[in-house]
């Protein structure tokens, strides 16, 4: 459904990923796993339009999105939770999550999946997003994307800030956004948690994709185990 | 020459050396003088108006010169340059009036109190961390009040009409070629200290600051030591063209050192030959006297109007197409070109030749 | 003294207008429009001119603010698209620069043109008591419209979609890019408003009073003055700060003198900028 062809993108003329083939399927959940500075959030910028890209396509449901601005692309159905989330700090919840579904009204459903998903949500509909914690303010960016009802959601390392436990709960709800037939990319430095969740992953190294495969395969290989599990 | 080289005084591969990096260092402002001083012979017919219009771009690049050490290297904007002339040259007329102080220490009194006063505003916008807009708009509260200050205290300084500076040499007054030479002198001079402070380590500092000026906190760089001490002595500078203009006119009155009459056209000025640039208040004062100029004496009708008439629309068409095209300053954009040229042209020369004996 | 007071309010909601206008402009992209008084003016001698050709004052007023609106719109498609292609200071900078040079293309062409221009839209009617004092009746209409304008900006604002994704601009415009709101053209129709409000305080300060063409400069700084002290990007803060001031404006005025006025006023936006930089309600 979402088919990344021969991207490359960088800053000031440098390209930072070059060459990079991407594909998530409908209902799908893909990984991709990277050390910092491999360039899995100048990837997902460029998917999401917040970079303009210097060659290669961005194709979903078959409409390449290659040429089109940030809004245009999140209108067509790309989520995208940046790392530092951009939440607006001096509105409410409730407001965050209304925004979400721009420029139409929010859909009773999707707010109640939401809420059903994150309860501490909806415990403080009227705190302002800026007071609230690392692990709230994550799941309120994630709320707010799942609002406007999008085709694929791209996590951009979700786990940033968090302890190990609300990185449980945080993936947890992820696995629930699947089997609820959710379209996830998700780029995470911290591999076992997320080939938990995806069933296919990329290793992104260096800004060139490495290495391709399902979940388990990727897992049981050497290299990975080697360069990212800690395993001699 | 590459930023390394600069430093080292030594360009890659052993060229030049200490006499070429003196030579680079000082080339600029050895040029600059040499056309100042030969301009009235080659130019000037002896006529006094040409003098006069001569010596006013002369003043306003003197002024410019104190405000890019300001603005230009430290990204202060200071809407108070008309002000602090203004101080050097009340104060100079003051003093000279009624105190027994020579005229040499009148001048140099009013050098430090504008100095003071500067470093002062800068001072306080450092305190309280004002960012660009809102150390413009104090600046220009302060410029608003010794205006007013100027207009209501009539016995100390004349209001309207001003006061009159005795023991003006008769070589200097405003169309004479001696005030012309004197403020070449002041011009060039100014043009030294700047160019000691932008090669050394105060410079450094300076482009660290305008770059990025958090990262030049972290890096060690006292930001607000040297923002007050740019402000100091760019309004020192600015003091003392003030305290010499006045002397040169012999007279000093609210108009001469107005807002409208001094910050706008300095600010145009500065920004057009590039902030931070050596030469860059210099070619601006120039060019903005030609323009200037033409304006004012032009003859004819466009569109049915009278072209003294559409002056100020002229003026706002120069600013705009200015900051559109040459955003970061004429200096810059004629380096730049003058860079791309000298690559063509290494590129169409071709690569070296092997020497005979390696064939 | 009461009337000294209720003149300031009334010129006051009008500052109050031109202060929303700047400050909207300014927090959504950091550009501050030096032209702003300009703008005003525009509207102002536009609907003189359709009152010479023999129509109504109401048309007049109508056709002045669209053409505020019009001049706007022409100032953003074409000087602010370099603008706010730069970031950060560069960007304030740059605006401040080219929206001065507007400003003196804009006065010089009709300072040019229409030398002895000037808007005056006289209400007739017996003066009307308000608190004991005797307003006249341009008076009245003038702060009537300019709350009735404020009051539809509000609910604009606060209560509709668009109105919500414009605060969302000014808060994150990468979240705001991020669910699908292009903040060019919330911009652009911003900088639109502005110029409708510009155009509204054209007709309504010409009901107390003839506004002449060279009262630009002196306009833009006001609401500048404003801007800073109802706190950069704060409506509701640059109504009150407008009204605050008006009648600052109007007491130092009577009683003190014109000139010693503008510093004072200034002075004020010194102060605030020196002991509260966030002024009355902003952030």
């Amino acid at each position: 459904m979402l088919e990344v062809a021969g991207l490359a993108a960088g800053y000031m003329g440098e390209a930072v990923i070059v060459d990079v083939d991407v594909g998530v399927g409908t209902g799908e959940a893909v990984a991709i796993v990277g050390s910092n500075g491999a360039g899995k959030t100048t990837l997902f910028r460029a998917i999401a339009g917040l970079l303009p890209s210097m060659t290669g396509r961005v194709v979903l449901d078959g409409k390449d999105l290659t040429r089109r601005p940030a809004h245009r692309r999140s209108r067509a159905g790309i989520a995208y939770v940046p790392a530092e989330r951009h939440l607006f700090p001096a509105m409410t919840v409730k407001t965050n999550l209304v925004l979400g579904a721009y420029p139409g009204r929010p859909d009773p459903s999707t707010l109640k999946l939401v809420y059903d998903l994150f309860p501490r949500l909806q415990e403080r509909p009227r705190q302002q997003a800026g007071t609230l914690s690392g692990g709230e303010q994550q799941m309120l960016a994630v709320g707010r994307a799942l609002m406007a009802r999008p085709r694929v959601l791209l996590l951009d390392e979700p786990t940033t800030g968090l302890g190990p436990k609300i990185a449980q709960v945080a993936f947890d709800a992820f696995g629930q956004l699947k089997k609820q037939g959710i379209t996830l990319l998700i780029a995470e430095q911290q591999v076992p948690l997320a080939l938990s969740v995806a069933d296919r992953g990329y290793v992104l190294e260096n800004g060139r994709i490495r290495l391709e495969g399902a979940s388990d395969e990727l897992e049981r290989n050497p290299d990975v185990r080697r360069a990212y599990l800690g395993v001699a | 020459m590459s930023e390394a080289a600069e430093r080292t005084g030594r360009a890659p591969g052993g060229g030049p050396g200490l006499a070429g990096y003196a030579g680079r260092a000082v080339l600029p402002i050895v040029a600059a003088a040499a056309i100042l001083v030969l301009l009235p012979s080659v130019w000037f017919a002896d006529s006094p108006y040409t003098t006069s219009l001569a010596v006013k771009a002369l003043v306003f690049a003197s002024y410019g010169i104190g405000f890019n050490l300001i603005f230009g290297c430290t990204n202060q904007l200071f809407l108070c340059v008309g002000a602090l002339a203004g101080i050097g040259g009340y104060s100079t007329a003051i003093l000279a009036d009624r105190s027994s102080l020579p005229t040499g220490a009148s001048i140099a009194a009013s050098v430090a109190i504008a100095a003071i006063v500067g470093g002062l505003l800068s001072w306080i916008a450092v305190r309280r961390s004002l960012g660009v807009i809102f150390t413009g708009i104090v600046t220009l509260v302060f410029s608003l009040a010794f205006a007013n200050f100027l207009l209501g205290q009539r016995d100390l300084t004349g209001s309207e009409t001003g006061l009159v500076i005795t023991g003006t040499p008769s070589g200097i007054a405003d169309d004479q070629v001696g005030g012309y030479y004197l403020f070449v002198g002041v011009v060039v001079a100014f043009l030294v200290v700047f160019r000691i402070l932008q090669l050394s380590h105060v410079g450094w500092a300076f482009r660290g600051l305008r770059d990025d000026e958090m990262a030049a906190e972290l890096a060690g760089v006292d930001v607000a030591r040297y923002r007050v001490y740019a402000a100091t002595v760019g309004s020192a500078m600015i003091g003392l063209t003030g305290a010499l203009y006045a002397y040169s006119a012999g007279f000093v009155s609210p108009d001469t050192y107005a807002f409208q009459q001094v910050d706008v056209r300095v600010l145009v000025l500065v920004a057009f030959g590039g902030l931070g640039a050596l030469l860059g208040p210099l070619i601006g004062a120039g060019v903005l006297a030609v323009v200037d100029e033409r304006l004012t004496t032009a003859q004819g009708e466009v569109w049915g109007f009278d072209v003294v008439q559409l002056r100020e629309f002229f003026y706002g068409v120069f600013v705009i197409a200015i900051f559109l095209f040459f955003r970061h300053g004429v200096v810059h954009a004629a380096v730049t070109l003058a860079r791309r040229a000298g690559r063509r042209r290494r590129r169409d020369a071709g690569p070296p030749r092997p020497a005979p004996s390696e064939r | 003294m009461r009337a000294v007071v209720l003149d300031g309010v009334v010129i006051g909601l009008a500052f109050g207008l031109l202060g929303v206008g700047m400050t909207l402009v300014y927090g959504l992209g950091g550009v501050i429009n030096l032209a702003y008084g300009q703008i005003v003016v525009v509207g102002a001698i536009i609907a003189s001119l359709v009152i010479e050709r023999g129509h109504s004052q109401a048309v007049a007023a109508v056709v002045g603010i669209l053409a505020a609106v019009g001049v706007s719109l022409l100032l953003d498609l074409t000087l602010l698209r370099p603008v706010y292609r730069q970031h950060g200071e560069e960007r304030i900078l740059l605006g401040l620069l080219l929206t001065l040079g507007a400003a003196f293309v804009i006065v010089g062409l009709l300072t040019a043109r229409y030398p002895t221009g000037a808007l005056f839209i006289s209400i007739t009617g017996e003066p009307v008591s308000i608190l004991g004092v005797p307003m006249s009746r341009g008076s009245i209409w003038a702060s009537v419209i300019a709350l009735a304008v404020g009051a539809a900006l509000l609910v604009f604002l606060g209560l509709t979609t668009f109105g919500r994704g414009l605060r969302s601009v000014i808060q994150d415009e990468t979240g705001a890019r991020l669910v699908g709101i292009n903040p060019a053209f919330v911009r652009t129709v911003v900088f639109a408003l502005s110029g409708a409000l510009a155009g509204i305080v054209a007709v309504t300060q010409s009901m107390s009073g003839p506004l002449e063409v060279n009262r630009g400069f002196e306009l833009t700084t006001f609401a500048l003055i404003v801007t800073v002290v109802g706190g950069l990007g704060s409506v509701a803060g640059a109504f009150l700060a407008g009204v605050l001031l008006g009648v600052v404006n109007a007491l130092s005025a009577h009683y003190i003198g014109q000139y010693i006025t503008s510093v004072i006023l200034l002075g004020v936006a010194a102060l605030t900028i020196l002991i509260r930089p966030r002024g009355l309600l902003g952030r």
